[in-house]
């Protein structure tokens, strides 16, 4: 058991709303089976996916304030289930933490929506919950199927580790939440050098070329290393890797086949639940054929 | 300590090292040895034919920039004993994306080449008097200034990785440098240069510039000063533009990303239209995204207000440069 009891504000972020659903119905499931309470944040506006910086930074850091000032009336700090809303959230936070006069000046505009952000709100993603506050001897204890069948290519990303002045859970250029995290499942963490790299996704629609072929070096370069799956805490590398590999493939003429998990699905499996709850489905590369 | 210098080797003029290969040497290496300290004594001691390029040893000349257990780094800032203790091992390797010319000396001249095509100087606009800076003007620029030239933000560049043509981020956080002066004349015709393909707008935002660069130049932030300042400008007939005018208008009305109209918008009819077969594939597997007509946030009403707020604001930033200028 728990000794504290574990709650946050819940920010599955817009992708796992519409796109990637099932990061976002199976974390739910995951929790429940842990003990980890979400709180639902019906009010939280996208954090801009990193697309608002670009346009207006101070229209940014007052969006992502919103987002902070409801988790604050909620009295939780947030969660989330992607590593792009967290590195966003967590950039602005840092900015609004470290510099008392960005933050009065973007509580002014906030104020004109009878809003205030204080500062006390941590942002943390599903992976640093289960590796720290939950911590893996817990996790390990819930285990009924031990995953002796994966061998996972964990595929950090980029926004769980960078900008690291901003993040500070895991080590960017050593990272180790995800890898113990498959381990404590029962599985084998494959280790390969695309692991702290990007998938492309912010270029899919810029320069299809770029994105298209960085998916496709990062899926061989795990294969290579013996890997039967991929692990992602974010559901944008989830994207590129599995719905987005049909056309990596074609891009560099080469049959990849690649199941692709969300974090989620891995710890559920783990936990015994089955591979319909876990929305296995609605993957393009089907996982089925390593399963067991 | 002694430890196990592993070294990336290759010379192409000589037969036998034409191949890169890896070359150990132990060295005892005392607390607080650097990196470069640790190569000049195995050049000095064990073997001259060593190459490294080295000059100022204090992190302000950028020469010797090399990856050290595959991340880049300088060689004088870095000390061996905690990178060794952190890694396991000692590998001291030429910067990645760029060619090696001898040993852990690369080719920067296709550095220079993208720094040449930003024009990184400033040209004053023809008949106008540029506005005095102010102290909060060099801060918008202050920490573009910082760069040394020594090549780690683009030996870490995924994009530059795939695509050698990519501008990528030295060239880039220089343009910001000159861009967001006060006194550039031409800040929209270079905005409508760096714009085109292979220019700012095929970042993809994996932030290693900004991780590894030893200065705190944080290429990523000028890269979102550029674009953002492009956005302002009203340069937006590109596909990374409209991608950001997609968002704008997708948070305002819904509170929310709509993923379904953030593809249309950025690619346009046409190439929407090439994504049907693709599209239907994902719908297979319920994947194809809605548009959001009915799904919004609750209190949409404040989003709207903070977008009226911030554009407000920005306006009149705007407004206040311009007579500023003008009154010069």
């Amino acid at each position: 058991m728990v000794e504290v009891e574990l709650r946050y504000a819940y920010y599955p972020g817009c992708a796992s709303q519409e796109m990637t659903k099932e990061a976002n119905e199976t974390t739910r499931l995951v929790c429940q089976r842990l003990g980890i309470a979400l709180h639902d944040m019906p009010k939280a506006n996208c954090c801009g996916a990193g697309l608002l910086t670009d346009y207006d930074y101070q229209l940014y850091l007052a969006l992502n304030a919103r987002i902070f000032a409801e988790a604050e009336a909620m009295e939780m700090d947030i969660m989330t289930i992607c590593s792009t809303c967290l590195m966003v959230m967590s950039t602005a936070n840092r900015d609004l933490k470290a510099d008392p006069k960005l933050l009065e000046k973007t509580n002014e505009i906030l104020s004109t929506a009878g809003l205030r952000y204080n500062g006390t709100i941590n942002v943390k993603q599903l992976l640093w919950v289960l590796a720290g506050d939950y911590g893996l001897d817990n996790l390990k204890k819930k285990v009924v199927k031990p995953l002796n069948w994966i061998k996972a290519a964990p595929f950090y990303g980029c926004h769980s580790l960078r900008p690291s002045d901003a993040l500070g859970f895991d080590d960017p250029e050593k990272p180790w939440s995800l890898d113990a995290v498959i381990a404590a499942l029962g599985g084998e963490a494959v280790q390969y050098k695309g692991k702290t790299k990007c998938c492309g996704f912010q270029v899919d629609l810029v320069a299809p070329e770029t994105a298209e072929k960085m998916t496709a070096v990062r899926l061989l370069d795990g294969k290579e290393k013996g890997a039967n799956a991929f692990v992602t805490p974010c559901p944008f590398c989830h994207i590129n890797l599995d719905n987005y590999q049909g056309l990596a493939e074609k891009r560099v003429s080469q049959k990849i086949s690649m199941p692709v998990f969300h974090l989620s699905q891995l710890v559920g499996l783990a936990l015994g639940l089955t591979a319909e709850e876990m929305g296995l489905s609605r993957h393009l590369v089907s996982p089925e054929k390593i399963l067991k | 300590m002694k430890i196990k210098f592993k070294i990336r080797r290759y010379n192409p003029v000589d037969t036998e090292a034409s191949e890169p290969y890896i070359q150990a040497y132990m060295c005892e290496v005392p607390e607080g040895m650097t990196v470069l300290e640790a190569l000049l004594k195995i050049a000095d001691e064990q073997d001259p034919t060593l190459s490294f390029r080295k000059s100022c040893r204090s992190a302000i000349c950028g020469s010797c920039a090399v990856s050290i257990n595959g991340f880049s780094k300088l060689a004088c800032n870095t000390q061996v004993i905690p990178e060794f203790k952190k890694a396991g091992e000692m590998l001291i390797e030429p910067l990645a994306n760029h060619t090696p010319l001898k040993d852990l000396i690369v080719d920067f001249v296709p550095f220079w080449r993208k720094m040449e095509k930003v024009s990184p100087y400033l040209t004053p606009a023809e008949g106008e008097s540029a506005p005095a800076v102010t102290p909060e003007d060099e801060e918008r620029v202050d920490r573009s200034q910082r760069c040394i030239m020594c090549g780690c933000c683009n030996a870490e560049c995924n994009s530059l990785a795939i695509d050698e043509n990519f501008i990528a981020p030295a060239a880039l956080a220089k343009a910001w440098r000159i861009v967001g002066d006060v006194r550039e004349g031409n800040a929209r015709r270079r905005l409508h240069r760096l714009s085109e393909e292979h220019g700012m707008w095929d970042c993809v935002r994996c932030v290693h510039c900004t991780q590894y660069c030893p200065k705190d130049v944080a290429p990523l932030k000028a890269i979102e000063e550029l674009r953002s300042s492009a956005m302002k400008e009203g340069i937006t007939d590109n596909p990374g533009a409209k991608h950001v005018e997609a968002m704008r208008d997708s948070v305002e009305r819904f509170g929310r990303l709509d993923e379904a109209a953030m593809t249309f918008k950025t690619l346009g009819f046409l190439r929407s239209l090439g994504m049907i077969p693709f599209g239907l594939r994902m719908e297979k597997h319920g994947k194809l995204p809605r548009p959001h007509i009915f799904a919004q946030i609750e209190e949409l009403d404040e989003v709207k207000k903070i977008y009226e707020e911030s554009e407000r604001r920005a306006k009149e930033e705007k407004r206040e440069l311009a007579s500023r200028k003008k009154g010069w």
